[in-house]
């Protein structure tokens, strides 16, 4: 989630509160304060206000939320003759534009820190790093209407931002660091996005770079913003940054986009309607609220608001990138109503408590093993294939016995285990140091071919362990269990052959157990004999359904 | 009662002499420690007075030591001297390097003189001196003006040297009146057989001594929070529900409104596998829901919906894969589930991240309920786990509108974030059939094991170090 960084005397001077005011209510608006020093803020904002990435949206809203400016707030776009025509070529590779004008505005360092910030987290959340929605900023004096924005071939050229040669597009892709970084967007086109002026020299190449002749200086007193992508992103990010100017006292002026089909006039700064049934309202809040306290609860957080009969018409500013649906308008009501002020009471949901076989099967487990004296121990289902089969000299196959990750993050994790013991034997391969005996035990998930299984391990060590010790542990077991079990020498390698048991219940292979052979336990780096057990309690028990 | 060698000292002992340790250990045939014990015990009861005393005496050096047994070297001199004179350059040969020390001493004590090459004898001397040192290696006392010269001049040759020391005293006080009889010490069957204990008396031990450690067997610490949560939920009316590890990304994301370009489903956080799985209903009303808000009221993310997408497996990054599942298949109200169970999330291991840990989840379902309930039900959740004072803030969460983060009180630490909640999404709920509001709640079990336990290292949950289970008691705060 983006980290904004505030300083105060911004945003004191453009709240119109003291610090001590802001940093009190702030948490109340939604955000994570991370960081407060001297000079500044650093404040996290969720990813569904990125109106709230930049001094000026956050000024906005907390003069509202302060009861300073409460309601909401006018944009007035001007009319003018800018425009940009959508060529047939670019349709296919990113068919959205849309842009604005930004007139008299001082460019000085607080403005451009202030740009550069949310630009980048507007391509982070919004542009899901420039993929969705790419934005470019550029010096007006040096763009010469009308434009056009058409995809090019590679071979197409100009200088891009901090060169000072032409390149090509494909020289660009490869060897300008930001081409590099934004190549995988663009991979497999054979066409290529570019804005064009009427000198027929390119501005921009969304969504990788702006052309070095458009840059914008402290010299600056006009912008033109574009915005590229595949859908209304691009109108939410432009209608941002035009708010976020406007804050600043600039003139925004409006841009006509004339497509192959149509023509459309960004931005577009007028409130979108959302109705709100008040009967929604006390139902999601779960208690009724008068007219005035919603009244002044949307105000605060900067809506528009007429009453209308049982119904709220509500201006959603067109900044606001998160109003889907009239919930995400009642969050917003009960935000500026205060948290802090809602009374909370335990529902009158009426029900019985259960639960699950699984569960219980463990727990029954688990204090047998206690019983017999086994300290419990709880390890990672992660594990790797050397460590599940190869140190155990057992085999299987992937998917029909367990699941391997598709992009594994390390060595050590690679697949889900089908067995605890090796997780046991790893265990006391890290606690050789500790005093002995050591007598270990986990009840817990195996996936077996995509579904969990519930088993349960136990591992013995210490210089005289041996096969009629962990017998009788299986036969304490077994009868505490009430089963009913035979043994056959068992086939499993990680045993010494004619120490190793198979356990059956009702002519069903059920578990193991016996002596470690010392082959694994060279692998497993131990010094002392290991005798261990291994029951599948989901072959053996009705562990009950699982989703 | 009296035990062996309490009994042994205080027969071998005289009734108010003072010993000290050195001859009563000689006087009993005991060791120096057995005695010590002995009177320790004695003292405990009375019998006798154990003193400790700082005394300064003389020790005999190596040098002195080897005088003794060989004699110093001026008397060997003397002794070899024959006929009251001898050749200098004969005896040199036959003393060597000590020569010079014994002639110096010879002349110093006027027993001897020089007279060119010849030694001449003055007088007779029995160099009683010698016996001095004797005396100071058996720790005997010896008479003060026949000391003081000697003793200053075989200090100043460094044969003796003088050291303060703890020396202990031990003096019987009083004696048992009844005799001193034969105690038990372990009771046999026979014993108890022939009923011969009735005649003897029971040695009595000090119970006070600490034995050899024994280690409980016992719960893993992080399962007791797990069994208190669990109770915690049973108390309050909720059914246990329990998935597969292996899930679609339809339930695990799409179910929840997640949006397929979501950065929470990218491979870099996300564990898939490379499988699909097979989905069942809801498939159109979920895809709808996402491209248009179908007919949940919502505008939807827009843009396409992939079923490919959804069909891919992954390992579950949210309990609430469960939950929701849960609730898809019973969407009449009144529902209470909870879920405590493991996730992944492709993470690098360190102190505070793992990839993969538990999480806690409950949910309930109904009709006449709101958000005011779920801060009630958050509220008597955390109060039962011992968090009197709780506090909400606005959250963020893809799936929940109005979502919540509540803080709790920890002595010495403030306020602490703890889970997230908030009341799922109707994009959410109707696509499902869900009927009514679903209140529902989360967080990490290692936060609260962290809390609890005083951790500071996530990784001890889940790569168990024996000392430390041993050493954690099982009753917690």
């Amino acid at each position: 989630m983006p980290v904004v960084t505030l300083y105060w005397d911004e945003l004191e001077r453009m709240v119109g509160a003291s610090r001590e005011r802001i940093l009190g209510r702030l948490p109340m608006l939604g955000c994570d304060i991370e960081r407060v020093e001297e000079e500044y803020i650093d404040v996290e904002f969720f990813p569904n206000r990125p109106d709230l990435y930049s001094v000026e949206g956050v000024a906005r809203a907390l003069r509202g939320f302060l009861d300073i400016e409460p309601g909401l707030k006018e944009y007035s776009v001007g009319e003018a003759e800018w425009k940009l025509e959508v060529k047939e070529s670019v349709l296919a590779v990113r068919p959205r534009i849309v842009g604005c004008v930004v007139r008299n505005i001082t460019i000085t360092d607080e403005v451009i820190r202030s740009l550069m910030q949310i630009q980048e987290d507007l391509h982070w959340t919004i542009g899901r790093n420039r993929r969705k929605m790419a934005i470019g900023v550029h010096d007006l004096s040096k763009v010469h209407f009308p434009l056009r924005y058409e995809g090019v071939t590679a071979d197409f050229s100009f200088v891009p931002l901090d060169f000072d040669e032409i390149m090509t597009v494909e020289e660009i892709l490869s060897k300008h660091p930001k081409g590099v970084e934004y190549a995988f967007i663009l991979e497999g086109k054979d066409r290529y996005p570019m804005i064009i002026d009427s000198r027929d020299e390119a501005i921009s190449f969304p969504p990788v770079i702006n052309a070095e002749k458009t840059r914008v200086t402290e010299k600056t007193t006009d912008l033109f913003i574009d915005v590229t992508g595949f859908d209304e992103n691009v109108d939410k990010a432009l209608n941002i940054l035009a708010a976020m100017f406007h804050d600043r006292g600039g003139e925004v002026q409006r841009v006509e986009v004339v497509y192959p089909d149509r023509i459309e006039r960004t931005p577009n700064l007028e409130p979108k309607e959302f109705y709100v049934e008040k009967e929604e309202i006390y139902g999601l809040l779960g208690f009724k609220l008068g007219d005035a306290e919603v009244v002044k609860a949307l105000e605060r957080m900067r809506y528009g608001v007429e009453v209308e009969g049982g119904t709220l018409k509500v201006k959603v500013p067109a900044y606001r990138a998160d109003i889907m649906h009239p919930w995400d308008v009642i969050e917003d009501i009960v935000i500026g109503f205060g948290y802090d002020r809602i009374e909370p009471m335990y529902p009158p949901t009426n029900t019985v408590g259960m639960t699950h076989p699984w569960f219980e099967t463990k727990d029954l487990v688990r204090e047998i093993m206690l019983g017999i004296g086994f300290l419990e121990v709880v390890t990672f289902t992660l594990t790797n294939e050397r460590v599940e089969y190869e140190y155990m000299k057992r085999d299987a196959k992937p998917w029909e016995d367990y699941i391997p990750l598709q992009h594994p993050l390390t060595a050590e994790h690679t697949i889900l285990r089908t067995s605890i013991l090796p997780s046991l034997l790893e265990v006391l391969s890290l606690n050789k140091h500790h005093p002995m005996p050591q007598r270990i035990f986990e009840v817990g998930d195996v996936v077996v071919g995509g579904q969990n299984r519930l088993r349960l391990s136990a591992a013995v060590t210490h210089p005289r362990a041996n096969f009629s010790e962990i017998r009788s542990v299986v036969q304490a077991l077994m009868k505490e269990l009430a089963l009913e079990w035979e043994v056959e020498e068992s086939s499993d390698k990680a045993f010494i052959t004619g120490r190793g048991a198979d356990v059956i219940v009702k002519s069903r292979t059920v578990g193991s157990f016996g002596e470690i052979h010392p082959g694994v336990l060279e692998r497993f780096q131990l010094g002392n004999p290991v005798v261990a057990l291994e029951l599948d309690l989901s072959a053996i028990f009705d562990t009950g359904e699982l989703i | 009662m009296l035990s062996p060698i309490e009994v042994a000292l205080i027969k071998a002992l005289e009734l108010g002499t003072e010993y000290s340790l050195e001859d009563a250990a000689k006087i009993s045939g005991m060791s120096r420690d057995a005695v010590l014990k002995a009177a320790h015990m004695l003292k405990e009861k009375g019998f006798a007075d154990v003193i400790t005393r700082t005394e300064g005496s003389y020790f005999l050096t190596e040098e002195g030591r080897d005088y003794l047994r060989r004699g110093l070297p001026e008397e060997r001199l003397y002794d070899a001297v024959r006929g009251g004179e001898d050749d200098i350059e004969e005896l040199k040969e036959k003393f060597g390097r000590e020569f010079g020390i014994a002639l110096g001493w010879l002349r110093k004590k006027g027993i001897a003189e020089v007279d060119g090459k010849r030694i001449i004898l003055k007088r007779e001397y029995g160099f009683e001196e010698r016996k001095i040192l004797g005396k100071v290696e058996r720790g005997e006392s010896f008479p003060e003006s026949f000391s003081e010269t000697v003793l200053k001049e075989f200090l100043k040759r460094k044969l003796i040297s003088f050291d303060e020391r703890k020396r202990i005293f031990i003096k019987i006080l009083k004696k048992p009146e009844t005799e001193l009889k034969e105690v038990i010490r372990d009771i046999t069957p026979e014993l108890l057989a022939s009923g011969a204990w009735k005649e003897k008396e029971f040695l009595k031990y000090d119970v006070k001594v600490p034995s050899k450690t024994l280690y409980a067997a016992k719960y893993h610490p992080y399962e007791r929070i797990v069994r208190e949560c669990r109770k915690i939920f049973l108390e309050m009316g909720f059914t246990e529900i329990k998935g597969n590890f292996v899930q679609s990304s339809f339930w695990n994301f799409d179910a929840l409104f997640q949006p397929q370009d979501h950065p929470a489903r990218d491979m870099q956080d996300t564990f898939y596998l490379d499988r699909y799985a097979e989905l069942g209903e809801y498939v159109e009303e979920v895809s709808q829901t996402h491209i248009n808000g179908w007919k949940t009221g919502s505008t939807g993310w827009g843009g396409e919906w992939s079923l490919e997408t959804a069909k891919k497996l992954v390992l579950r990054t949210h309990t609430t894969a469960i939950t929701i599942h849960h609730l898809a298949k019973n969407p009449e109200p009144p529902v209470k589930a909870f879920c405590i169970d493991r996730v992944y999330r492709r993470e690098s291991i360190d102190a505070t991240h793992l990839p993969e840990f538990d999480q806690l989840e409950g949910v309930v379902l109904d009709r006449d309920v709101g958000f005011r309930h779920l801060l009630g039900l958050l509220k008597e959740f955390f109060m039962k786990m011992g968090f009197d004072e709780v506090r909400f803030r606005p959250g963020y969460f893809p799936y929940t509108e109005p979502s919540v983060e509540p803080e709790v009180f920890v002595e010495g630490l403030g306020w602490i974030e703890l889970g997230g909640a908030g009341v799922f999404r109707k994009e959410v709920t109707e696509p499902l059939g869900i009927k009514g509001k679903v209140l529902a709640w989360g967080l990490g079990m290692g936060r609260l094991a962290m809390l609890r336990l005083g951790m500071k290292d996530l990784r001890h949950l889940y790569q168990p170090d024996l000392g430390w289970l041993r050493d954690v008691p099982a009753i917690m705060r």
